[in-house]
């Protein structure tokens, strides 16, 4: 994946998880029923979208972590910089 | 032994520890205005970890979010809503704003502001914003480490004394050490807490109802209205959409504009800490679901405890646990408001003297320091005298501290993001926001929909920084070469 894409995606889950915390978008979620590991459905359906940033935020790290790499890796080997 | 007293010798015994921990810290640090705020930016991963989770969750999280979710239910989850999402954006503005910090030498947000758009006055604004939300915030802390206190001890120590005692300690080793003992005090609470809620949080339904699940379900039986988003005001009526929503939003705009929170950049040693910091961070941010449970076990309680605030230490001590247990468990809420209270008081003084004082008399190294411990003392005098007003909630002292301080999201962002913000601009939104902010404060009747003042404040902010920095000249560009590479 390339940079752009990723932090594309990564804006795109910060976007949709506050719309689906917030009014409208959590309205069809505010249910008690069904329990989700013993807790309400709306706790469980807020600390979901919370853990799931997890996942996404280490994959933005792995490819803005190569995308740094690699250009430390060019301005290394361009001729005529002394460093 | 009487149990109270026992309990006392632990929380004293607790004390003296984290007292001894910040002492030794101090001395592992550098004698100069770099080492006192910034700790010569040399924090790694674990304390990085630790000092962030345990500066942003203080006892407001850990008294105030159980009282919530005991008076008024799933209200309470709009905290655990926007921790998470207000931090993630630090993943790319907290390593943009720790480069400009080492290329011009910043350690306070303040600076990084100014030094994009130079000008006394906004420096000076900025300071007074962050100071007039800093004392409702070390006020709650100083509240809730007594009531805390106050409650285990059966009234032997009372609110005044356990506060002071216990923000004593504090003022202490923020005077002798500075950046270098918040970060490892911190670590050490950090752990605390977290061991601390989730045993609780876990044990209380399992013991009085037979579970998690179990416990929902009769909630869900008696008390419905309690468990329906977006759950209850204060007074038991049902809350509204438009607060619910808002209070999400601005706080998470808010977060990470907590002077002691964005200052973290500074501190931080190298990128990769902070960016992991920020990775980890939602696995702190699910420590609220513990400490929510311990809200929701009081529900169908017998009893009652003084105040919603009141509720973890009376649920400690309602259900017959051993009394090292409810020693153990006080140290971790004490942790909590003072794992938080610390850096407030440290961040209080590093800004009014970096940002207000300097810019307009001339003080060498020494003479700063020694200002801003003056300021440490001074700042914890003002918040302890407002503590021991028997009228304040510990939720509502910081809801309206954020209102205040979400106004400096858009100069921050506008520093480091875009090249055309003018100085006008920044200084026009400010102010604009500032008095949006208030006006809606002290009249709260007049918010549509019933919106948090700091997300209407932000409506006129944004706007107006944009219009009035299109209507003045773009700044110099050999001076934006310093911010944009």
């Amino acid at each position: 994946m390339n940079l752009k894409t990723a932090r594309g995606l990564t804006g795109a889950y910060l976007m949709l998880a506050t719309i689906f915390v917030t009014w409208p978008g959590v309205v069809p979620f505010a249910r008690i029923e069904p329990l989700v590991l013993g807790l309400p459905f709306s706790m469980a359906w807020i600390a979901s979208w919370i853990a799931g940033l997890l996942p996404v935020l280490f994959l933005l790290d792995r490819v803005e972590r190569r995308y740094r790499l690699e250009r430390q890796d060019q301005e290394d080997s361009t001729p005529g910089t002394d460093r | 032994m009487e149990q109270w007293l026992l309990v006392s010798i632990i929380i004293a015994a607790y004390l003296l520890l984290t007292l001894t921990i910040g002492l030794l810290a101090g001395r592992r640090t550098s004698d100069s205005v770099s080492g006192y705020v910034a700790a010569d930016r040399s924090f790694g991963l674990l304390v990085m970890y630790f000092v962030t989770g345990a500066t942003v969750f203080s006892a407001f999280a850990f008294l105030g979010g159980p009282g919530w979710a005991y008076s008024r239910g799933a209200a309470a989850f709009y905290i655990l809503a926007y921790g998470a999402l207000g931090m993630a954006p630090f993943y790319w503005m907290g390593p943009r704003a720790a480069s400009l910090g080492r290329r011009h030498g910043y350690v306070t947000q303040a600076q990084l502001v100014t030094g994009r758009f130079p000008s006394k006055s906004l420096s000076l604004l900025i300071a007074v914003v962050s100071l007039v939300a800093f004392v409702p915030y070390i006020t709650l802390q100083m509240r809730g480490a007594g009531i805390v206190i106050e409650a285990v001890t059966e009234g032997h120590v009372p609110l005044w004394l356990g506060a002071a005692v216990s923000y004593g300690i504090v003022i202490v080793y923020v005077l002798f050490a500075g950046a270098m003992a918040v970060g490892w005090t911190n670590t050490f609470q950090g752990i605390f807490m977290v061991v601390t809620a989730w045993a609780l949080g876990l044990y209380l339904p399992f013991r009085l109802y037979g579970g998690i699940g179990p416990m929902f379900k009769r909630i869900a039986a008696e008390r419905p209205d309690l468990l329906t988003l977006p759950g209850l005001t204060g007074t038991g009526e049902p809350w509204s959409w438009g607060a619910y929503s808002t209070f999400i939003i601005v706080s998470a705009v808010g977060v990470m504009m907590w002077p002691h929170l964005f200052m973290k950049a500074f501190t931080a040693k190298d990128d990769d800490t902070l960016r992991r910091t920020v990775i980890l961070f939602p696995t702190f941010q699910l420590f609220l679901i513990p400490v929510f449970l311990i809200g929701f076990s009081g529900l169908l309680f017998a009893g009652q405890p003084q105040a919603p605030d009141f509720i973890l230490p009376f649920m400690i001590l309602e259900t017959g646990l051993p009394a090292v247990v409810v020693g153990l468990f006080c140290a971790g809420a004490l942790s909590a408001s003072m794992s938080t209270g610390d850096a407030l008081l440290h961040a209080s003084a590093s800004v009014l003297v970096q940002d207000g004082v300097t810019h307009y008399v001339d003080l060498d190294d020494r003479a700063q320091r020694r200002l801003m411990r003056a300021v440490v003392v001074l700042t914890g005098g003002v918040a302890y005298y407002f503590a021991l007003d028997p009228d304040s909630s510990l939720v509502q002292l910081l809801a309206s501290a954020y209102g205040v301080i979400s106004q400096l999201a858009p100069p921050v962002v506008a520093a480091m993001y875009w090249r055309r913000a003018t100085t006008r601009g920044t200084m026009a939104g400010l102010i604009v926001g500032i008095a949006t902010a208030a006006f809606f404060y002290l009249n709260p009747e007049l918010k549509p929909f019933d919106m948090h003042e700091g997300v209407l404040a932000l409506m006129v902010h944004v706007p107006t920084l944009i219009a009035v920095s299109l209507m003045t000249p773009q700044q110099d560009e050999n001076h934006l070469k310093g911010f944009f590479a």
